[in-house]
């Protein structure tokens, strides 16, 4: 079979216009079959790709103190100690939380900025280079300035303090997301200024991020860490990976009963077809023998015809996926991901970005397994003889 | 008796004033000095260390000069520390390139590819120019013992900051429970503090220098 021939694909071509009708039907189920399979791996792989990288661009550790079972602020002598252990690289006191702007009910996520700081987020430093911060401005994302622009705040802001009275921040420019979704409620202001919304002392900050330069030791110091302060939480990366990738495999769990539903209904029908010919079908390979083919063409043009079959509707069907997930952003079915109460940023770009052996998978799981369930009962039939065939 | 409380009190007033900052050498090194380089680079780079006698004199030019006149107490302090005690004792350390391999490097002794493991990543270089890259110190021992002559520079790796030291002056610890891509390593310090910390850490049984290390006790790991 080194060359295509192009008379048995007419034939072939020609048989799945004859049998509109049976093509059709086969054609929709597997081309919805694989449009099915394979836009909820695309946006399970999309997904968790963009999760791993949001998780990249969070510091190594953090280290929240709790009080009363609630979040509470650290003390920065706390800062200082840590320090001292072998294997802390640097470490910063950070000043962030959300602040309720009740009157266009939504939530903002201001971020103190110290001088002389870095910033382990690279798209927040970006920012920082080019603009410097005083005491009584901050940078907003386009969406915060859009809500408060809403409320007629365009020059500045009134933040309201912990004691009811006003703390006024000009805005000083506002900054694209581009693709980081999560950060679309960001206000980058002075750490001191930040403090006074929240209303912590002068030395207090909500949580210490720390960063380790050998990630082998990584849980090692966590645990350590854990030790030395028996009330605090300590969150490393890898326990963030860890957490979103339980959730994945849950969400993929409920997917793959999904997938194995659906993959059986597909071998219902490959096994209804399988297991005989129609009497005409049998009829025309009859005809076919006596007018002198051999097995071989007969094998020949049953497979152009399965290839057809199979390969259109497979490619239609990731078409049709592609489409739904990357332009779409997937309607309904990308729901399942976004879990609002579990995760704090729960919108996704889905964002094209291909996982090519789930591809592969589906496509062995279909295309050999029809072209086989076609030819093997025509190979059987086509090795009887002409006249029995048609008797 | 008065008297004696004014004295006192004055003394105290004093003290307290031009008391000198006092910091751990780790906090120091974590904290201060890259705080107090920043401000150094960014605000007020005009400042010549070298022309104060003393650090009360520094810290009053510094809260007349110019750029960093108006900071704040804590960035001032960091300041003075960074330039009193980093940038006028300038202490010329050998910085060493972290150590970075290709992806079709090889270690000589096992055959590994490296770029899988780059935290244990060693390297000897000769004087005739010749770089050997090792996936870890034992490996790099191994090589040193047959060919020791001509070499300029051997390099490890910091355990726990990861940046390139000399493994002449370095400190190793043997036996630990961290393992490298070959096993049981030596793991290199830069100084004995963090190599007993390592040691107690992660049941290390020994520290030892360069010069004691053995050709046995090399080949012991591999047991």
């Amino acid at each position: 079979m080194n060359k295509i021939n192009f008379y048995l694909l007419e034939y072939a071509y020609a048989y799945i216009k004859r049998n509109k009708n049976k093509n059709i039907f086969i054609v929709t189920v597997f081309t919805l079959l694989v449009a099915l399979l394979s836009s909820v791996f695309f946006i399970t792989t999309t997904v968790e790709h963009e999760m791993k990288e949001r998780i990249s661009y969070k510091p190594d550790i953090v280290v929240q103190a709790y009080k009363a079972g609630m979040q509470s602020s650290v003390d920065s002598a706390l800062l200082d100690k840590l320090l001292e252990i072998n294997g802390i690289s640097s470490g910063h006191l950070r000043v962030e939380g959300t602040y309720d702007f009740r009157a266009k009910n939504r939530l903002f996520y201001l971020y103190g900025v110290a001088p002389f700081e870095d910033q382990e987020d690279p798209f927040i430093e970006q920012i920082l280079q080019n603009e410097a911060l005083n005491s009584s401005q901050m940078l907003v994302s386009d969406s915060v300035k859009e809500s408060m622009h809403q409320a007629y705040y365009d020059k500045y802001f009134n933040f309201i303090k912990p004691d009811g009275s006003l703390q006024k921040v000009f805005i000083k420019k506002s900054f694209p997301v581009h693709k980081r979704i999560e950060l679309q409620n960001l206000i980058l202001l002075d750490q001191d200024t930040l403090r006074k919304i929240f209303g912590y002392s002068e030395n207090e900050g909500s949580d210490i991020a720390l960063s380790v330069a050998n990630k082998n030791e990584l849980d090692f110091i966590t645990s350590k860490i854990r030790l030395m302060l028996p009330n605090a939480k300590v969150v490393s990366k890898n326990d963030l990976n860890v957490m979103y990738e339980k959730l994945f495999d849950y969400d993929s769990g409920v997917f793959l009963s999904l997938f194995v539903i659906a993959i059986f209904t597909f071998f219902i029908i490959i096994y209804d077809k399988a297991n005989g010919l129609s009497s005409e079908e049998k009829r025309e390979i009859g005809i076919l023998k006596a007018i002198g083919w051999r097995v071989e063409d007969v094998l020949h043009a049953k497979f152009y015809e399965a290839a057809i079959i199979s390969f259109f509707s497979f490619f239609t069907g990731l078409l049709i996926a592609f489409i739904y997930v990357f332009i779409f952003k997937a309607p309904l079915l990308g729901e399942i991901f976004m879990h609002n109460t579990l995760l704090d940023i729960h919108t996704f770009n889905l964002d094209f970005y291909l996982e090519l052996s789930y591809t592969l998978l589906i496509f062995l799981l279909s295309v050999p397994v029809y072209i086989a369930a076609t030819l093997i009962p025509s190979w059987r039939v086509a090795t009887l003889d002409a006249d029995e065939v048609m008797r | 008796m008065s008297y004696f409380k004014i004295i006192v009190l004055l003394f105290v007033t004093v003290f307290s004033l031009y008391a000198y900052p006092h910091y751990s050498d780790t906090l120091k090194e974590k904290k201060i000095y890259p705080l107090g380089q920043k401000i150094y680079q960014q605000k007020c780079s005009q400042i010549n260390v070298l022309q104060y006698k003393n650090f009360q004199q520094l810290q009053q030019a510094i809260d007349q000069q110019e750029g960093c006149k108006n900071l704040q107490k804590r960035y001032k302090e960091a300041l003075a520390l960074y330039l009193w005690e980093k940038k006028r004792a300038n202490t010329p350390q050998k910085q060493y390139p972290p150590l970075r391999v290709s992806k079709h490097e090889k270690c000589p002794i096992c055959g590994m590819f490296l770029y899988k493991y780059p935290r244990w990543v060693s390297m000897i270089e000769y004087e005739n120019g010749t770089k050997l890259y090792f996936d870890g110190l034992k490996d790099l021992f191994k090589y040193y013992f047959e060919h020791s002559k001509g070499i300029k520079e051997l390099l490890a790796q910091e355990y726990y900051t990861q940046k390139t030291i000399s493994a002449r002056d370095a400190y190793f610890v043997i036996g630990s429970d961290v393992y490298g891509p070959m096993g049981n390593e030596l793991i290199a310090f830069k100084d004995k503090q963090s190599a007993q910390n390592f040691l107690l850490d992660h049941r290390g049984k020994k520290i030892v220098r360069f010069s004691d290390i053995t050709k046995e006790m090399v080949y012991k790991l591999d047991e």
